[in-house]
């Protein structure tokens, strides 16, 4: 044990000297999760508006009305123009990501039942940005869609409309006698409907679990309702990611400890190409003493830098695990595989060069297959399927189900158990290779 | 102190050590002897249990095979190529090996401190080693393979690419833990430093033992006699004889010779007499 530590020591010690590697492997991590922390959360106050330009034409209340619910909108950074032209302006430079124009006529159609032209928006949005193009438009529909719900939640506001209607359509020239006909009965009895629904306020109003309904009976055209699905809070727990950096810490994480698999198994070749290998084995111990004390510094470098890290996202960041014991084993099982991965990619070349190369191109492949560069919901079917080989996969899944999925226990088991089987049958790996190809 | 008995080890199909058997005493500075590729470092390998071999035995003197850790405990080794950490200093080098070995607190401070004023790198103890020249890392090297006090010491071609400040100084190292009493194994390319050193010289090639015994032996197996060169203002002359010292009182006593000297056969004219090469072709 003695001679174990003393090897894990010195690999520590040569680590800590090797500046840039202490720089890539301790700082680099730390850098990656607070810049894509920011980029993707703005400083963790929610995730990013996307910025549009709008223009209001009609200059009615209603859209000045409909601007002003596009502003409550937490998805979008509103920016009112002058003009259409410089709206688009702002787009076709890239400053806004889209355009809404609100053209005349918003306002009168808005007022409308049932006849005449319907509200109309205008949406323009930079071509390089589809996704963003999809958000805006669901969105501004949405204001939209909220705005003629008013219409039919709010009795008065129905009634007068309806009343409105009745009366277009009465001095209207251009209905043929039949659509006049069926538009004054439909009107007519829309602008009844609310005090029919008056008379039996009293009884509808009340809930028997003694809640109140909206007026005009609680009907609605249309709710949408939407939830973010979480584990239900324990107590003191998050329920959701507290900000973007609870996400891009656990990836930064994975991107520090690969870096530390790289290090090391490089570390062991230096060892062979460098001479001290041989010297070390012919030392009063097995020769599995000296993959133990490789391991065991891989295994303290790990653990530590996961350890700093997460310290410093609690500390900086605000980032709070949902259950400490459970990231604890997170840590352990995660630094385990990350050991045997170290194993196996350090008989992998004859040359540090070599094990370099292959470690670097190994890492970015399991980073990419196991969402370590892309997140696995914007990949393809077949590539999720086959993220579960990598081991990135389930480390992200080990720390996150620890730090804000509020995994339980039996949840943590197959992330933590494909992580400590992929660290045994690693060492075990790289073990038997190591050996036999010293006896050659 | 230390028996190889029919060793062999191949790598592939090359044969690097063939049914090799030499017994090493206790207490004499062992020279292997050969060109390079010769099987001196594997068997150097095989004797400290470095490398497993496909047939034969080594074992030391009231401890057993190599291969069992403890054993290894009392043979110390500088290996040919340098096995020395450069990010680490000299003393953290020392250190370091010191401790694998199980050696701590003020034993391992005093040892590494007299082994470093040993090899003259006191004053650069502190220094990393990569900023040591190609002599002093040597001399470290050296060092390291001592810091356990170990009763056999191999060496393997410990003069290897220094200068001769430094060669001369692991000379002097070798004689001193000869006066010490210490088995030194010490393989060499160089018939001078084996001849200057060694007690007993094993001559190799192509993995097998071509002669073993003491210097003086080895010499009188050599097919080339003495010769006495004298040297005239006309040009010299090359006398071949049995009896150098009868043939320089006769040529002293000639007027016009301006000089005289005697060529001995050397372990580089009986590696010429056993394999009919030069040892450094």
């Amino acid at each position: 044990m003695s001679a174990i530590l003393t090897l894990a020591v010195k690999d520590l010690r040569l680590l800590l000297r090797d500046r840039v590697g202490f720089f890539f492997t301790f700082f680099f991590p730390l850098l990656y999760s607070v810049f894509f922390g920011i980029l993707f959360s703005g400083t963790s106050k929610g995730p990013s508006a996307i910025p549009v330009a709008i223009v209001n034409e009609d200059r009615t209340p209603a859209s000045d009305e409909f601007v002003s619910s596009l502003r409550k909108t937490s998805s979008l950074a509103l920016d009112l123009v002058d003009s259409r032209d410089a709206a688009v302006d702002l787009v076709r430079r890239g400053v806004r990501s889209a355009y809404v124009v609100i053209p005349p006529g918003f306002g009168d159609a808005s007022q409308r039942l049932f006849w005449g032209a319907p509200m109309r928006l205008e949406i323009g949005t930079d071509p390089g940005q589809a996704m963003t193009a999809g958000m805006i438009e669901g969105l501004v529909t949405a204001r939209a869609f909220e705005r003629m719900q008013r219409l039919f939640t709010d009795a008065q506001a129905m009634r007068d409309n309806a009343r409105r209607s009745l009366e277009a359509v009465r001095s209207s020239t251009g209905l043929s006698g039949l659509q006049r006909t069926l538009l004054e009965t439909l009107l007519t009895s829309v602008e009844a409907l609310p005090d029919m629904f008056a008379a039996q306020k009293s009884a509808a109003d009340t809930q028997p679990d003694g809640t109140t309904q909206p007026a005009f009976g609680g009907w609605r055209p249309v709710e949408i309702t939407t939830s973010q699905v979480t584990r239900p809070a324990a107590a003191g727990r998050p329920r959701y990611p507290s900000s973007s950096f609870a996400i891009c810490f656990p990836q930064g994480i994975i991107w520090g400890v690969m870096a530390c698999a790289a290090t090391f198994a490089a570390s062991l070749l230096v060892e062979r190409t460098r001479g001290t290998l041989p010297r070390l084995t012919v030392a009063p111990f097995a020769r599995w003493h000296i993959l133990a004390g490789k391991a065991a510094a891989c295994f303290f470098t790990t653990a530590g830098l996961i350890v700093a890290l997460l310290f410093v996202a609690r500390l900086g960041f605000g980032v709070r695990p949902a259950s400490l014991p459970l990231l604890l084993v997170a840590i352990l099982c995660v630094t385990v595989a990350i050991v045997g991965l170290m194993m196996v990619l350090s008989v992998l070349g004859k040359t540090e060069q070599a094990v370099s190369g292959i470690s670097w191109a190994l890492i970015v492949v399991l980073a990419m297959l196991g969402g370590g560069m892309l997140p696995l919901a914007f990949m393809p079917p077949w590539m999720q399927t086959l993220s579960d080989v990598s081991l990135v996969k389930w480390a992200i899944l080990a720390l996150e189900g620890a730090i804000w999925r509020g995994f339980s226990p039996a949840e943590m088991t197959l992330p933590c158990g494909v992580l400590l089987s992929v660290g045994v049958v690693g060492f075990a790996v790289g073990a038997g290779v190591f050996r036999w190809s010293e006896q050659r | 102190m230390l028996r190889l008995v029919g060793l062999r080890k191949t790598f592939g199909t090359v044969v690097a050590v063939d049914g090799l058997s030499l017994e090493i005493r206790r207490g004499e500075v062992f020279g292997l002897l050969g060109p390079n590729g010769a099987g001196k470092t594997t068997t150097i390998s095989l004797a400290i249990g470095q490398l497993r071999p496909d047939a034969g035995t080594v074992t030391l003197d009231g401890a057993g095979s190599p291969a069992d850790p403890h054993v290894r405990r009392c043979i110390g080794v500088a290996p040919q190529a340098l096995a020395l950490y450069d990010e680490l200093s000299g003393e953290e080098n020392l250190r370091f090996f010191g401790r694998l070995y199980g050696l701590g607190g003020s034993t391992l401070r005093q040892r590494v401190a007299r082994l470093l004023d040993f090899v003259g790198l006191t004053e650069r103890r502190r220094d990393r080693v990569a900023t040591y020249s190609g002599g002093m890392k040597r001399r470290l090297n050296f060092a390291v393979a001592l810091v356990h006090e170990p009763v056999l010491i191999l060496l393997d071609e410990p003069t290897a690419g220094v200068d001769p400040q430094s060669r001369n100084a692991i000379f002097e190292f070798v004689q001193t833990l000869k006066s010490e009493g210490r088995t030194v194994v010490y393989t060499t390319h160089y018939m001078e430093e084996a001849q200057r050193l060694c007690d007993r010289v094993a001559i190799m090639d192509h993995g097998r033992l071509l002669a073993l015994d003491a210097v003086t032996g080895l010499l009188g197996r050599a097919d080339r006699p003495t010769v006495v060169v004298v040297e005239r203002a006309a040009g010299e002359e090359r006398i071949e004889t049995a009896d150098p010292k009868a043939e320089l009182v006769r040529a002293l006593d000639q007027p016009d010779v301006l000089g005289v000297r005697v060529e001995r056969p050397d372990l580089e004219s009986v590696f010429l007499t056993l394999t009919g090469r030069r040892l450094r072709d």
